[in-house]
């Protein structure tokens, strides 16, 4: 009989317990009463009950106190204050602590079964919610675990081969196939660089990073940013021209992803920009911020498309004919600042250009 | 004299992709496919560089493999190079330390798949330091 839904009182007056005791009689579930807070939070440990009446006045520590401890012990219990039928105040104030519900006195047998059978309910639900949650953060791991060992593993394996091969017949491969070669390898690479940003948006929780943070100078991961991209920008031969005022304030933060959002997008502000164009990265501080610019003279973005940008598994309809973007950057971007108190924006003009805005608060020791 | 090298991976497609850029670099390479093999063979012979992966078999049994070598005097002296295809992941194997552990005296990661240049390049290094270690003790 140990799954019997159970149901604690706590309350000075005897003649309260009695009655409920009463009224339970013959109901399945499994009742226990204490007379005061301190001896009704001593049974709450051993008993753990799914639903709790609690006086608000009782001598001793208050029902207030009872409804705060019974949170810190476990918020997943559910609890009715009874109260005097003249204080619906105290109601209102105990339910804002967390009360699920309130029981005026005096009461008839049928209001207490019905809120009584109520707050029972709401406990299932709370725990079926925790249960769902929980297997939902599961399967989100296990699918991560299984997208990098049964994707990942194989590319690489494809890629170290045709690494080798490229590497044995280095004197022996012509111009054309050593371009054949260039293709094949960055296509590859191009799926492995996707494979991971999915891992990254499904497994790994952004908001952790908080607990690396630093201070450091914005400098810093723009700089190692367009260091990445120089190939990228030498091939569409386009100027990366970075003006970072002297002496900004340090934010604090995580250099990897911030790393990873310059990346991001100053890479996007590339592959949409013509060849031979420009693309600015300018940085200066705004009051309490730093600003973080990216303009590009590419192909913009239309004005539907805008709100939708970082979305994630987004592309824009202009930029399908240039894009061989996964549409993600942008989202974990946008996550990644965002952990870091700052937020993102972007203007365009379709034809034109867009620019792309990357707040983040001074860091105040 | 020749530079002898273990690979412990369980993934031969991947083994024979870095075997043979490690074989045209003029090095001896030995292979062992699984966590096991790998030790046996550690322990039967002297090498100069072992290259592990991380994730094989249930899970991380290469970490396995380097605590091991960690906790053994002799084997501790062999550098490693570990190649990993969850550069993420590892840092959740040892909670707090960055995201390079230090398995034995000489180690250094790389990402698969590995570029011959780079590949080459750690192998000759890592050897080298190793080497400047014991002939400083």
């Amino acid at each position: 009989m140990e799954n019997r839904d159970k149901i604690l009182i706590i309350d000075d007056e005897e003649v309260v317990l009695d009655s409920c005791a009463q009224i339970l009689k013959g109901t399945p579930y499994q009742l226990a009463t204490a007379r005061d807070g301190t001896s009704g939070l001593a049974l709450l440990q051993e008993f753990h009950p799914d639903l709790v009446f609690v006086d608000l006045k009782m001598p001793g520590i208050s029902g207030f106190e009872v409804l705060e401890k019974i949170g810190e012990i476990d918020p997943t219990i559910v609890i009715v204050v009874i109260t005097g039928f003249a204080t619906v105040s105290s109601a209102v104030e105990a339910m804002k602590k967390g009360a699920y519900d309130f029981l005026p006195k005096p009461f008839t047998p049928d209001e207490f079964r019905l809120i009584a059978r109520r707050g029972i309910e709401r406990r299932k639900l709370m725990l079926e919610a925790i249960a769902l949650r929980k297997e939902r953060d599961l399967l989100r791991e296990q699918f991560a675990s299984i997208v990098s060992h049964e994707l990942k593993a194989p590319l690489s394996a494809i890629q170290q081969n045709i690494f080798a091969l490229e590497f044995e017949l280095d004197k022996a491969l012509t111009p054309e196939q050593k371009e054949k070669f260039g293709r094949i390898k960055t296509r590859i690479d191009d799926l492995l660089k996707m494979i991971n940003s999915w891992l990254r948006v499904i497994a790994v929780d952004i908001n952790r990073l908080k607990e690396s943070f630093a201070p450091l100078s914005i400098a810093d991961p723009i700089a190692i940013a367009i260091e990445h991209l120089a190939t990228l920008a030498a091939r569409k031969n386009i100027e990366v021209v970075s003006e970072i005022s002297p002496d900004l304030p340090p934010i604090a933060g995580d250099k990897v992803s911030l790393t990873e959002v310059f990346v991001n997008i100053i890479g996007n502000a590339l592959k949409y920009s013509p060849d031979g164009t420009k693309v600015h990265v300018r940085a200066r501080q705004d009051g309490e911020n730093i600003t973080v610019s990216v303009a590009d003279a590419g192909i913009g973005i239309a004005p539907e498309d805008l709100p939708h940008i970082f979305d994630g598994f987004y592309r824009g309809k202009s930029g399908q004919s240039a894009a061989t973007g996964h549409g993600i950057g942008l989202a974990v971007a946008r996550q990644i600042v965002e952990a870091h108190n700052g937020s993102i924006a972007v203007e365009s003009e379709l034809g034109k250009g867009t620019t792309f805005s990357v707040n983040l608060p001074i860091h105040k020791p | 004299m020749t530079k002898k090298l273990l690979i412990i991976d369980d993934d031969p497609d991947f083994v024979s992709g870095i075997k043979a850029i490690l074989d045209t670099g003029g090095y001896e390479v030995d292979v062992a496919y699984n966590p096991k093999d790998g030790l046996r063979a550690l322990q039967a012979k002297k090498y100069d560089l072992l290259l592990l992966d991380i994730m094989m078999g249930r899970g991380a049994e290469g970490i396995m493999i380097a605590r091991k070598m960690r906790k053994d005097a002799k084997l501790r002296e062999i550098p490693v190079l570990i190649i990993t295809g969850m550069r993420e992941q590892i840092a959740f194997l040892f909670p707090g330390e960055p995201v390079h552990p230090r398995f034995v005296d000489v180690d250094e990661m790389v990402e698969k798949p590995v570029e011959p240049k780079l590949l080459l390049d750690k192998v000759q290094n890592l050897i080298q330091a190793a080497e400047a270690k014991k002939a400083a003790k």
